[in-house]
């Protein structure tokens, strides 16, 4: 039996709307509300998600919870507008003004392309799942490797297996936050294809090249 | 005397995002979400609740809201609500598959927050239909229904007397004061939300 996945619950409308869904809530194995959050309610978990959008004070004031699950060799996922910049060491984040309406221009192209166009994430989604808006990229680091990058090279979803013994995935996009709210299909999308991705072991390589 | 009129804030350390705004003669404070339930109930005659709160834990403090309600208060709550703070609300009710005909908002009664705002203004930020809501917290028997899209179906915006006192104004979508800094007349609904909360006497 694989370790539990355990999505954290900040109580936003939009955690509470996307884990309740039937087609999101039953991949995650535990959602776990903040105020329940421990070194003892963390300790079993193999994969904690911190969603998007959950509060940044809360994670700040929690980061040793979060950094023991990668120091202890188990997999973080980080989410859009939670700050890890603040909350996880040598994380460089750089915001951007959101974009929401480059789709109604002539040829309007959000500018985002995949950088790792074999990685077992896009057995999953593709980039079109990807694309409405983000607020900011990450400089990747050293060994890891980005899966979407911004124009201007930056990465908006990154997988780092070497900067700790654990799993780092990081992304400036928030589609529970856009899920949760009934607004933006492709974050739908995204979300659930991302979704059964953490379920499926979070494979590294893809299976399906041409799926 | 006019009683302060509070923000509760998601952040320990943020300040309101309309706080240069606030009309002349009104004074606001910013409350730290997990700070409420310390403030005397009856402290502030206003409370301007934003859409990115921990909603389980306002939930939580549904004693010290009814408190506040009886002693007159009036409660503006934005965003989708998950976890309904009183007996007489209930969750969000989305709107399903909405096509963008359906965004567009249609105000259908005159109220001071919205007097003189053109409804497009609301519907459309740089072309692009939906921030304003997508759908409706359902209003109790009695409330005033205000402002509605799905062209006047679902009901968005509405005002609400609580039976204990005080006055509820909800708003099932974004800030309203997300349009605070707009060049259009929808850059008047922050200054006279704000006014009509100080207004606290005022039925209307």
């Amino acid at each position: 039996m694989t370790a539990p996945i355990i999505v954290l619950d900040g109580g936003t409308s939009y955690h509470a709307f996307s884990l309740s869904d039937p087609m999101l809530g039953p991949w995650f194995d535990q959602r776990l509300y903040v105020d329940d959050v421990s070194a003892e309610t963390l300790g079993h978990a193999g994969t904690v998600v911190v969603p998007c959008r959950l509060n940044p004070d809360w994670l700040v004031a929690h980061s040793d919870l979060l950094v023991e699950v990668l120091r202890q060799g188990r997999t973080l996922i980080a989410m859009g507008e939670t700050e890890p910049q603040s909350w996880l060491p040598d994380i460089r984040f750089t915001s951007v003004p959101t974009n929401f309406w480059w789709w109604l221009e002539p040829e309007g192209d959000l500018g985002l392309h995949i950088a790792a166009p074999d990685h077992g994430l896009f057995d999953f989604l593709t980039l079109a799942e990807a694309t409405w808006h983000y607020h900011g990229t990450f400089e990747t680091p050293d060994g890891a490797t980005s899966l979407v990058n911004a124009a201007d090279g930056g990465s908006i979803l990154l997988d780092d297996r070497t900067s700790w013994p654990g799993r780092l995935i990081l992304t400036s996009l928030d589609p529970f936050y856009h899920h949760g709210s009934f607004f933006m299909p492709a974050a739908s999308r995204f979300l659930v294809g991302f979704t059964q991705w953490i379920q499926s072991g979070m494979p590294i390589h893809r299976h399906r090249p041409d799926g | 005397m006019t009683r302060p009129i509070a923000y509760l804030s998601p952040r320990a350390d943020a300040q309101a995002p309309f706080a240069g705004l606030v009309p002349d003669g009104l004074n606001l404070s910013t409350i730290p979400e997990r700070a409420l339930p310390d403030q005397p109930p009856d402290r502030f005659g206003a409370l301007l609740v934003p859409m990115h709160i921990d909603q389980r834990r306002f939930a939580a403090a549904g004693p010290w809201i009814s408190k506040f309600f009886q002693a007159g208060g009036t409660l503006v709550f934005n965003g989708l609500l998950a976890y309904p703070f009183h007996p007489a609300l209930a969750r969000f009710q989305p709107l399903a598959r909405p096509r963008v005909d359906q965004f567009r908002v249609r105000i259908m009664a005159d109220h001071p927050v919205w007097r003189g705002v053109d409804s497009d203004d609301l519907t459309f930020r740089r072309g692009v239909a939906g921030f304003y809501g997508r759908g409706c917290n359902p209003p109790p028997p009695g409330a005033r229904i205000v402002g509605t899209i799905d062209h006047g179906r679902c009901r968005i915006d509405w005002q609400w007397h609580p039976p204990e006192g005080g006055r509820l104004l909800m708003h099932a979508g974004n800030d309203l004061w997300m349009y605070a800094r707009d060049k259009n007349s929808a850059g008047a609904l922050t200054p006279q939300l704000l006014r009509w909360c100080a207004a606290e006497e005022t039925v209307s």
